[in-house]
């Protein structure tokens, strides 16, 4: 899959979960570094993730994720 | 020591799309006298028939919240029972439920991940084969 095309729907995805439309998505984006991103904004980020890309992923792939460049990776692995 | 009844335990593995649970109810006039005094809603619309009728009810209207608490059953002791806690629900009204009228409330899994433990339920309140709320529930199911 593209990855200008994974960043350009994460990017929809980003904005619907947060509401917020002024969030830019990076490799090095961290909940860190978006005030709202608390646990419970991070389960329905992966629950739209999986929705949108059509994707399953276990806890452990997630729970290993360090920023939006590896969850990037992911989608691309599990959408080959 | 009264005897509370006991909870489903549903694992998330369990929780596949369209598995459905039904709780039947039926609110009586002392159950809406206890939610008025609760709430400290005393709007004459739930507490008053004749005021209801003169709005164009059929008679007192049963408290939204009184279906929500329903809802709470569904998923508390059913679906996907003790293990389970609430992150959101949203409820549409749309049509009255009365006092004594026989409803109920159904709760479909729609989505569940096994990565986050997320489970989403699509909800509907009906009565006398009429939809009164249609919804849904964002539940997340820990470890039994």
């Amino acid at each position: 899959m593209d990855i200008d095309a994974i960043y350009t729907q994460l990017t929809a995805i980003f904005h619907d979960v947060f509401d917020d439309e002024s969030i830019v998505v990076t490799p090095e984006l961290t909940a860190d570094d978006v005030d709202e991103w608390d646990s419970l904004a991070h389960i329905r980020l992966v629950l739209a993730i999986e929705k949108k890309f059509g994707l399953k992923f276990s806890a452990a792939e997630v729970g290993r994720l360090k920023n939006v460049g590896e969850f990037v990776s992911l989608i691309q692995s599990k959408a080959k | 020591m009264t005897t509370q009844p006991q909870a489903q335990i549903l694992a998330l593995g369990e929780l596949t799309e369209g598995l459905r649970a039904v709780v039947d109810f039926t609110i009586s006039a002392q159950q809406m006298q206890q939610f008025a005094e609760l709430s400290g809603d005393f709007n004459p619309l739930h507490t008053d028939a004749a005021f209801a009728r003169s709005k164009g009810f059929e008679g007192a209207v049963v408290y939204g919240a009184l279906m929500v608490a329903k809802v709470s059953q569904l998923i508390g002791m059913q679906l996907p029972g003790r293990n389970s806690v609430w992150a959101s629900v949203a409820l549409d009204f749309r049509k009255p439920l009365y006092v004594d009228q026989a409803a109920q409330a159904e709760g479909v899994v729609e989505e569940a991940s096994d990565s986050t433990g997320m489970v989403v339920l699509k909800l509907t309140v009906r009565a006398a084969g009429k939809v009164l709320a249609k919804g849904r529930a964002e539940v997340i199911v820990g470890h039994a």
